[in-house]
């Protein structure tokens, strides 16, 4: 058996390289394209020994086109047409003090954030899967089957098979495992097909207009990464579908979602509107909508836009309403109207997101929601008894 | 890799020929020991340079880049030989048998490069042994003093032994590199010490490469070309001969300079090229305006976008490349005494990134102990126990 230096080396890198991202995670969670090909570029000197360099190469060797320059320092700088390659690899050896550049897997960088900023916020973690835990169907669920995920599970299922080892020898006098369900099985979960009504739908809205840069950014992924934790853990799936909209309304693939280029004016009217038609024919069970944005709708898209989010109260669950401000100003323009309405409303939260501490009462009440649903519940369950 | 022996066996009769036509051609080289192996293992051994040398998070990460870049196929690297006796040498399993011939008759380059050039008579020929004991060394004192703070030592020894240079044997010209200064000066504990010279001994092996790299690289490709004339038919050669011209930059350059030496005085001349020169010699000598316009190199100005074939212009920056590795040229300074270390940045011209100067300098104060100055960028700056200032 071969001792995988290279792979033990890699661990070790990358167990420094996730202190340093920690570190940096602010400054990377801003960068307007965050995801390109499916991985997260780090634009920061990375991880790296420091080892003296200038500050500017002035000029410096290149050759042409004709003869490939693979390997090596510095990056080819392509002009006018003119291919320029830098002259690398001159040094060759242990390629001790060449630059790396370091790409990250989005999820694991989400995985990462998540770590920090549950971290940062003080925010109880959830190690427990919650998918027994939000069902809530109209008949008593069926236990009809064995839970077949986890440790727990795997004890289970032996007690499951000595129970039947112990009826067949009782009943037949054979030594055989012929499991009958309803008559052995020893912890049973419901009927895996109606895990399909355990399910969420989250659309996520983002305002694209022109000021939603730099920190506005980065205070909408944060939230997002910390909304996925609890997502993630509540649901066996979760249906994700985003939109971006200034003065009229995409829907974007994830990737695009997170490399936005803000410009034009602000019409929220279409981004509640183009969520709506996202629900048609939607059958997952909980049905949730995130929008981000600073409020300020074109007067002329002010009445509609209430038109649309009444709708929106309709449709979905829960409408999560991120009113972003990392000024910390007053709330005014549509944003001052939902706060308003979210008093009177069911089914709505708003939250004034201006720093960490801001995200946090947004996430407690977020969870909120949740424990809601959680005392309704045993009372369905005693009246569907009754 | 036991495995895999067998599969060498059809290499054995080309591995003979290509032997025989090297040592006809007047090659001389201790015996090479291939070896079969995968990408993987090709490139463990290259992000370390040495097989079994000590871990550190740094070759993590040179590994993790050359793995993505093989799998993207953005670069493969195709043969690897160390500088040992025996030598050792590793095939690519994946490589197509006309591939590995030519890799072979490459190492046969190396092999005779290694045995006879000048500079390479004083190096240690016992480095594959030198870094598993370096390792097992390491290794113990991890355990005896604690894992972070041999890690954090490493860090910074490796910061600082790009400043070694294998040719330098004045002592006075050496104690104005930093990690030699160190080494005789600074206040380290015995096991300290003991892993400072491990990791500059191990620098030096690899600063000889380096200083290397061009003439023997070209040196390598040109003996390969010679050989693969003789033993291929004209139709196999056209084929591949492709290859030699698809390589990097230090293959190229090096190859036309030796092809050029062949041209004009003879196939005698290039094999006493190859015994006493390193690049910067090599460079000086046969590079001419033919072969800067012929290889197409140039100095680029970004700003002005411009080039300049200029033979002063452009030998003078591949010369300076090779001296100082493309690094900023850093001296202890002759005034430093006592518990003062002045490091003096000898192009002051030039600006030095700011960023990096302070944790160049943390990790210098993390080996000297006491206050260190740096001279660079218009200002001195200083790193103390209270951190880094400027003044």
């Amino acid at each position: 058996m071969r001792i995988h230096r290279g792979r033990i080396a890699q661990y070790k890198h990358d167990q420094l390289l996730r202190e340093y991202l920690k570190q940096n995670l602010n400054e990377l969670i801003q960068q307007k394209e965050l995801i390109l090909d499916g991985k997260v570029k780090t634009q920061i000197a990375t991880l790296d020994l420091p080892t003296l360099k200038f500050g500017e190469e002035t000029q410096f060797l290149a050759q042409g086109s004709g003869s490939g320059g693979a390997g090596g320092q510095g990056a080819g700088a392509g002009q006018g047409g003119d291919q320029v390659q830098a002259l690398g690899g001159l040094l060759g050896g242990d390629h001790h003090g060449k630059e790396l550049q370091v790409e990250l897997d989005f999820d694991e960088f989400v995985r990462l954030a998540q770590e920090v900023l549950l971290d940062d916020l003080r925010l109880p973690s959830f190690h427990d899967p919650g998918r027994a835990g939000e069902v809530e169907a109209q008949e008593q669920v069926e236990l009809d089957d064995l839970d077949r995920i986890g440790l727990r599970a795997d004890l289970n299922l032996e007690e499951t098979m000595l129970q039947s080892l112990l009826r067949n020898t009782r009943e037949s006098g054979r030594l055989d495992y012929d499991v009958d369900v309803r008559q052995d099985a020893w912890y049973f979960i419901e009927d895996p097909t109606t895990f399909q009504n355990n399910r969420s739908v989250e659309v996520y809205v983002l305002d694209i207009s022109g000021s939603m840069r730099g920190e506005y950014l980065a205070l909408v992924r944060k939230t997002i990464f910390i909304l996925w934790h609890y997502l993630e853990k509540r649901y066996p799936t979760n249906l994700r579908r985003y939109v971006v909209f200034q003065d009229v309304a995409e829907e974007k693939t994830r990737d695009e979602f997170f490399c936005v280029e803000s410009s034009g004016g602000t019409h929220i009217s279409t981004g509640f509107e183009k969520a709506i038609s996202l629900l048609d024919g939607v059958t997952e069970y909980d049905k949730f909508l995130f929008m981000f944005t600073d409020g300020e709708t074109s007067s002329g898209d002010f009445d509609l836009a209430k038109k649309r989010f009444d709708e929106a109260l309709g449709g979905f669950d829960l409408v999560c309403y991120g009113h972003v401000n990392p000024g910390g100003r007053g709330i005014g323009g549509f944003s001052e109207f939902v706060q308003e309405a979210v008093r009177t409303r069911e089914g709505a939260m708003f939250a004034n997101l201006v720093d960490l501490e801001t995200i946090r009462s947004a996430m407690r009440d977020f969870l909120g929601f949740f424990e809601t649903r959680a005392a309704r519940r045993p009372a369905a369950a005693a009246a569907r008894r009754d | 890799m036991g495995l895999q022996q067998p599969s060498l066996t059809q290499y054995e009769g080309v591995i003979g020929r290509l032997e025989t036509l090297a040592h006809d051609r007047g090659l001389a080289f201790d015996p090479v020991v291939f070896q079969l192996t995968d990408s993987d293992e090709i490139a463990e051994v290259a992000s370390m340079g040495l097989p079994n040398r000590f871990l550190h998070w740094y070759w993590g990460g040179v590994y993790k880049e050359l793995v993505t870049q093989q799998n993207k196929e953005v670069f493969t690297i195709l043969e690897l030989v160390l500088n040992t006796v025996p030598s050792h040498a590793f095939l690519r399993s994946t490589n197509t048998y006309l591939e590995n011939v030519l890799v072979i008759a490459h190492v046969f380059g190396h092999a005779d490069f290694f045995a006879n050039n000048h500079w390479y008579q004083k190096s240690n020929k016992n480095m594959l042994n030198e870094a598993e004991r370096h390792a097992r060394l390491i290794r113990s004192y991890e355990h005896q003093y604690g894992r972070d703070r041999v890690e954090k030592l490493l860090d910074a020894l490796l910061t600082v032994a790009t400043s070694v240079n294998a040719f330098e044997r004045s002592p006075k010209e050496r104690r104005r590199r930093l990690i030699y200064y160190l080494e005789e000066k600074a206040p380290l504990e015995d096991f300290e010490r003991t892993i400072l010279e491990a990791i500059r001994e191990e620098a030096e092996y690899f600063d000889l490469i380096q200083r290397t790299h061009i003439i023997n690289e070209g040196w390598a490709t040109f003996v390969e070309a010679e050989l693969l004339t003789r033993l291929l038919t004209a139709q196999e050669w056209a084929s591949i001969s492709v290859h030699l011209c698809n390589r990097p930059a230090p293959y190229t350059i090096g190859y036309t300079l030796f092809k050029s030496i062949r041209d004009d005085d003879g196939f005698d001349a290039a094999l006493q090229m190859r015994r006493y020169h390193e690049d910067v010699s090599l460079i000086d000598e046969t590079l001419t305006e033919d072969l800067v316009r012929r290889l197409d190199i140039f100095v680029y100005d970004p700003k002005e976008k411009q080039k300049s074939y200029d033979l002063v212009k452009v030998k003078e920056m591949l010369i300076n490349q090779k001296l100082y590795k493309g690094e900023p040229r850093i001296e202890v300074d002759p005034s430093s005494c006592g518990r003062d270390l002045l490091l003096v940045h000898q192009d002051e011209d030039r600006k030095l990134e700011p960023k990096r100067t302070g944790l160049f300098l943390k990790a210098v104060y993390a080996l000297w102990r006491n206050p260190v100055k740096l001279r660079a960028n218009g200002k001195v700056y200083t790193y103390d126990r209270r951190g880094l200032s400027s003044t």
